[in-house]
């Protein structure tokens, strides 16, 4: 059985007024790639700073490797690495002179930091800057080197928050590349992001926060498994009357009718058959349609089904 | 410990390689100095060859101070002294009690009282007068520059060593996770926060004291301008200087949450304070001492400045104990009050 790495149990966190954490639950098992998805501001990186006891919680509590977090664990921080949703680097050292900085914080022996320094520096592919102020490198860059120096200690537990927001396509398939390969290599990472599609790829469990909460939890097929809707049949007409869409309701398994633009959108839950028996009623209407596709539901459906907003407003 | 010379290593490169640290804490004393020996220079020369001292006829007084080389004697009974005064023929006139009168306040009138107080302390010692050579203490034969300029210098000085605030800032500013984005990574890593301080501290007064040794050698060896006589005196209130200065850069540092808050009191505080102690022109110190006294002696600048000046230009270090009690008690003081923001592990906000 796999050793629980991260166990957070109802944590509440207010800033003043505002909850920022509403009774927050988290587990995290080794070798996972958890990843915390919710729009922006709805308590993702507090979490990870009340888990990593950077900030004062009111109510609940943390483990770490099966023990209590606190500002002084320091055996339990020699096995985390940070990777901060801001570039944390030392602006006058460069980047080799950064990375072995934060590397030394926790290896001791010159050798072994040598090695882990080289080997972090050619797994973000900052062969060719070594010697570059940070200053001096692209955003994109800027964010490998943030995250090398997260990294190159090589840490039992990860904790990326926000790694590729405002990073080009290039490395962003870098960093996502880059996380992967880390998992493969025995560490766990519990990674935060706002994109869907990163999470959907990337993470093997996830975790979907709103307004502080943690409103479910489990794989991508469990999530979408969760939700009403099974399938989306996307059809484009060329005219179509309002009594057509209310006579579309009474099709097998329709849930919900949304018109987008052009595009009329048809919900349908679990059943059979949901596409020929709309193209049957298209036959029998005679009706006529530009485009006509089916979609599985994505992880934005499901946010939206339980939140009643769009993950991307 | 190796993990705290690499601390100090690598602190000390990010603090020296900041472009405006090395110009305001290296090159912006050097023009400083530049700019007040061009400015001044040539402004101010009352040398000791000038002092002129009135005392009674047949005064008990007067065979001591004849054998000080740059006081001239005259005798002056009390009816002619208001006129003497008036018409600048006297600078001080000194009663057979050693009690001093002057009819304003200046370099010329500082020196006398140095020099009157340091007899009264001999008196108060009972030693003799009469052959003592506590008159070639002063300054005689030391081939310095004896005018205004000197006070400005010492002042000039004693604000640089006081320019450690600046990495003081830094430095705390590096270590408080609701202050900086690279403290949060620092403050997730086995790294204590404390041997992050400390080597903060040693590697800012270390680079403060490398940027007053500059300044001083400038001022030595280009300006020709020699102004240290007693360097172990010197280099105590120095390094109390500097030492104040991280500390209070510490202070401001933890204190205060907005970047721009932070650097522009640091930079108000020095300047004022510097201010205070003459270094815009020595008359502003000559009122502080006679308008507000109790300024000059709790003005840490002041104090640096006042005892570099009677350390090195009047031999005296009658208020060198109380300067450096005064210097240590505001570094404790300071520390105090910073470790009341650091001791918080955890923040309510980042």
């Amino acid at each position: 059985m796999k050793e629980m790495i991260v166990k957070v149990k109802n944590v509440v966190k207010r800033y003043s007024e505002k909850l920022a954490l509403d009774h927050f639950n988290m587990e995290v098992k080794e070798g996972e790639i958890l990843g915390l998805l919710g729009p922006n501001g709805c308590g993702k990186t507090t979490a990870i700073n009340c888990i990593l006891s950077l900030l004062n919680f009111d109510k609940g509590e943390i483990q770490l490797f099966g023990q209590k977090m606190t500002p002084n664990s320091y055996d339990i921080k020699r096995q985390i690495g940070l990777v901060p949703q801001e570039v944390s680097v030392f602006e006058n050292l460069t980047v080799r002179e950064n990375i072995d900085y934060f590397c030394g914080l926790y290896v001791d022996d010159k050798n072994t930091r040598r090695r882990y320094v080289d080997e972090a520096i050619e797994f973000v592919g900052l062969k060719d800057y070594v010697k570059y102020y940070p200053k001096k490198l692209s955003g994109g860059l800027k964010r490998r080197l943030n995250i090398a120096c997260g990294i190159v200690h090589k840490p039992k537990l990860i904790f990326l928050d926000e790694p590729t927001v405002a990073v080009d396509a290039q490395s962003r398939n870098f960093i996502l590349e880059g996380i992967r390969k880390l998992n493969q290599e025995g560490s766990t990472i519990i990674y935060t992001t706002h994109y869907l599609e990163e999470a959907e790829m990337l993470c093997s469990r996830i975790i979907i926060m709103d307004n502080g909460k943690d409103l479910v939890s489990g794989t991508t097929e469990e999530l979408k498994a969760m939700i009403t809707t099974s399938e989306k049949i996307v059809v484009s007409f060329l005219s179509l009357e309002d009594e057509m869409i209310d006579s579309m309701h009474k099709i097998p398994h329709v849930v919900d009718i949304e018109k987008k633009g052009e595009d009329l959108i048809i919900k349908f839950e679990n059943g059979n058959n949901n596409l020929s028996n709309l193209i049957s009623f298209i036959t029998e209407h005679k009706l006529t349609y530009r485009k006509l596709y089916s979609q599985l539901p994505t992880l934005n459906d499901v946010f939206l089904e339980l939140t009643g907003r769009e993950l991307r407003d | 410990m190796s993990h705290f010379i690499r601390n100090c290593i690598y602190q000390g490169k990010n603090l020296f390689r900041e472009g405006s640290y090395t110009f305001w804490v290296i090159l912006y004393p050097i023009i400083l100095a530049t700019f007040f020996y061009a400015a001044f220079g040539g402004m101010m020369d009352p040398s000791f060859e000038d002092l002129k001292v009135g005392v009674e006829e047949n005064s008990g007084i007067t065979h001591v101070l004849e054998e000080i080389d740059f006081i001239n004697i005259y005798e002056v009974s009390k009816d002619e002294l208001v006129q003497k005064f008036e018409n600048d023929e006297i600078d001080a006139f000194v009663d057979d009690n050693l009690n001093l009168t002057v009819n304003k306040s200046g370099i010329n009138q500082t020196i006398i009282k140095e020099v009157v107080e340091q007899i009264k302390q001999t008196i108060k010692l009972n030693r003799p007068i009469d052959g003592s050579e506590f008159s070639v203490s002063y300054v005689l034969g030391r081939d310095q520059e004896s005018n205004s300029l000197t006070v400005i210098f010492y002042s000039l000085i004693a604000m640089v060593s006081t320019y450690g605030v600046f990495a003081g800032v830094e430095t705390a500013s590096l270590i408080q996770a609701n202050l900086s984005n690279i403290a949060i990574r620092i403050n997730s890593t086995p790294l204590k926060k404390q041997n992050f301080l400390i080597a903060g501290v040693m590697v800012s007064l270390l680079l403060n004291l490398f940027a007053n040794a500059a300044l001083l050698l400038f001022i030595n060896y280009i300006l020709k301008i020699h102004l240290f006589n007693n360097i172990k005196y010197s280099t105590i209130i120095i390094l109390l200087g500097n030492l104040f200065g991280v500390i209070l850069g510490i202070f401001i540092g933890v204190s205060n949450k907005k970047s721009s808050t932070k650097t522009l009191m640091a930079i108000a505080i020095t300047l004022l304070l510097s201010f205070f102690s003459g270094m815009m022109g020595p008359w502003i110190k000559v009122m502080i001492d006679k308008h507000v006294p109790f300024l000059s002696r709790v003005n840490p600048i002041s104090i640096m400045s006042n005892n570099l000046y009677r350390i090195n230009f009047l031999g005296s270090t009658k208020s060198l104990g109380e300067g450096v009690i005064i210097l240590i008690g505001y570094c404790i003081m300071l520390l105090f009050a910073s470790y009341l923001f650091l001791r918080r592990k955890s923040y309510d906000s980042i």
